[in-house]
């Protein structure tokens, strides 16, 4: 029987979010499905409340308490909208009935963009999956849901837990300090919009090359490439005192046999010095993998989760009211937070549907847009789409990508949200 | 699809020319392309009148606060002047941020008391502020405020947060009693009674749902 009156404290990843967000930082990120109709609004907006009982750390609305934020259940009808110009646009909860996801429709395309603090890419995924079900059901479609629509299965208390704490030891607490990281300055785009190029690429010819040609995984060899493309791109890097690192979530539910749809991610990141005058994409390579097998230690990131939790359990800051914590999360957040990465690197691996539903879902999209360059990728249908966004109007470092990509045999698709006529209004 | 010759890249959107070349993009007519994102549209500069407003306050005050010390006088006009500036500043800023109306009722007495008080010292003359604005004030949002909740109790906790703020704010004039800062004591004793009783009724008179209430809001 699911509970109607709930609330939760905010999880060890997602406290900061609320107090560090805005328009220039806004802590959103994108999902979305294009299916093989055009959406009709209603209908989408009857499947969401439909399952919204279901997921019930989606149907909350953040309050404040005297020491710390915390969500509480939110009864109030979702309203779905149109799809705005803006990807993964800051949006506030109380003008969305205190929801602190969004949900649009643009022709055929159905998107799901969630602030931070509710989950990560995995949750927002199952929770989009649900959502898109739930509508070709009201359709009138009959799909097998084979296990793998959550939605359809029985709710888990698994799924509301904060596994961040429950894997908390203090005995595993390790120094956290980081050295700050090379930033990207240029111009930027009016009204907060960023530029998106996605790179739809053949997945099996994209698996071929990394692991035949280069040993090593995707997330590596885009890694290495974005850094190899800062590295040929740039006029101020080499010789720059911070290195050029890069941002990249670890999905820890695997490691810590997880299936929350909280937050349960960490980071691993690259780095790759300034100093260092003279680079081929090989030797960028080799560095990353080292790097990757340095940090994706299971032990490394227990330590992790210990001290990120043990911050949070200081008294000192327990007992902070939340105004002061708002306060020192913001002034920190500016001092080290935005400084000690460059861009940031996040694979959501591939979507897994059950058979009746990939005929209608042609295409997936997921989006990151942040400071720099973000990379996401999402493979569905045996296509890999490599998402880049920023913020900045430069696209060298973007075109070096490509043309790499090109270079090395593959065939790539661009799509973008870019138009001729936008040099003229943004 | 479209196709750029010297970038070797297909397009699936209906550019005329390549991003990354700006060569033309060769179109095999057999597709029809369209756009996947919606449009960007001009916007108005509605954040220029915002900081216009706040930049002319900031003129106001500024030019109060020299005519009135270039005249040798003590400060007293301009000090009015400056603190309704800054009164109509934080007002704008507070009813501009989408919060609960509660809250935003219980901001804006703060602000407003608050400001006549201040002016009321700027003119060496703050009792009426002190001893009648400000405990009526406080008592009149604090009773709305109940009152809701009462009509309302579904959501009764969304107004518990600016009940419990108001409450407390109504204890200070019996502490301005206290220390003697205040000349006509019965409003303030009125207004200190009626907080410490609403105080007391949240804390003893508890039920389930107020208790897990206590305990969101005040968890550590």
């Amino acid at each position: 029987m699911k509970k109607q009156k709930y609330w939760y404290k905010l999880d060890n990843a997602g406290k900061i979010f609320p107090a560090v967000s805005q328009d220039e930082r806004s802590n959103v990120f994108r999902l979305s499905f294009y299916l093989d109709e055009t959406i009709d609004p209603l209908l989408l907006e009857e499947a969401i409340n439909k399952i919204l009982p279901r997921f019930e750390t989606f149907r909350v609305q953040l309050k404040n308490g005297l020491f710390w934020n915390y969500f509480a259940a939110n009864e109030r009808r979702f309203i779905v909208e149109s799809e705005p110009a803006e990807i993964c646009k800051y949006f506030r909860r109380e003008h969305n009935r205190g929801f602190l996801f969004k949900v649009y429709y643009l022709d055929t395309k159905v998107t799901l963009e969630t602030f931070h603090a509710l989950t990560d890419g995995t949750g927002a995924l199952h929770f989009l999956k649900s959502i898109v079900y739930q509508y070709y059901k009201l359709r009138g479609f009959k799909i097998n849901h084979e296990g793998k629509i959550l939605g359809e299965l029985p709710y888990s208390k698994k799924e509301s837990e904060d596994n961040f704490v429950s894997n908390y030891d203090k005995d595993k607490r390790r120094n956290l300090k980081e050295v700050k990281a090379y930033h990207f300055e240029g111009e930027k785009f009016a009204h907060h919009w960023n530029l998106l190029v996605k790179a739809k690429i053949d997945s099996k010819a994209l698996i071929s090359l990394v692991k035949e040609k280069y040993q090593c995984t995707i997330t590596q060899y885009v890694s290495a490439l974005l850094a190899y493309s800062v590295f040929n791109e740039t006029n101020d890097f080499v010789g720059h005192k911070k290195p050029f690192k890069i941002f990249i979530p670890v999905n820890l539910r695997p490691y810590f046999d997880s299936i929350t749809l909280r937050n349960f991610s960490l980071y691993i990141k690259t780095s790759y010095p300034a100093e260092v005058t003279s680079w081929t994409f090989e030797e960028m390579l080799e560095l990353t993998k080292e790097q990757f097998r340095d940090q994706l230690d299971k032990e490394k990131l227990h330590g992790q989760i210990s001290s990120l939790v043990g911050f949070e359990k200081n008294p000192v800051i327990r007992a902070l009211p939340l105004i002061l914590k708002t306060i020192a999360f913001k002034v920190g957040y500016n001092i080290l937070g935005a400084s000690i990465s460059s861009s940031s690197i996040s694979n959501l691996g591939i979507v897994d549907l059950p058979s009746g539903l990939k005929s209608k879902i042609k295409d997936a999209d997921f989006v990151n847009a942040g400071y720099g360059i973000a990379m996401t990728l999402i493979s569905i249908h045996n296509k890999t789409n490599i998402l880049l966004s920023s913020p900045l109007k430069d696209l060298s470092i973007m075109n070096h990508m490509i043309s790499h990509l090109v270079k090395e045999g593959l065939d790539v698709t661009i799509d973008t949200n870019y138009k001729e006529v936008y040099d003229e209004i943004l | 699809m479209k196709y750029c010759k010297t970038c070797h890249i297909h397009y699936d959107t209906p550019l005329e020319t390549c991003m990354f070349c700006n060569g033309e993009l060769e179109d095999n007519q057999q597709d029809v392309l369209s756009y996947k994102f919606a449009e960007v549209k001009k916007r108005s500069a509605s954040r220029f009148f915002y900081r216009l407003f706040i930049f002319l306050n900031i003129v106001s005050i500024i030019v109060s606060l020299y005519l009135d010390y270039a005249d040798g006088l003590p400060l007293e006009w301009s000090l009015i002047v400056g603190i309704t500036n800054i009164y109509a500043v934080s007002m704008f800023i507070m009813l501009i941020i989408p919060t609960l109306w509660t809250s935003k009722l219980t901001k804006g007495i703060i602000l407003t008391t608050g400001s006549l008080i201040l002016i009321g010292l700027a003119i060496n003359d703050y009792s009426w502020a002190l001893d009648i604005v400000f405990p009526f004030a406080v008592l009149t949002n604090t009773f709305l405020i109940t009152i809701l909740i009462l009509v309302n109790k579904k959501k009764w906790f969304d107004y518990f947060s600016s009940l419990i703020v108001i409450s407390i704010i109504g204890l200070l004039p019996g502490l301005f009693n206290v220390l003697g800062f205040t000349t006509i004591q019965w409003p303030s004793l009125i207004c200190f009674a009626y907080s410490a009783f609403t105080i007391i009724g949240i804390i003893a008179l508890p039920s389930k749902t107020m208790r897990d209430e206590f305990k969101r809001r005040f968890h550590i």
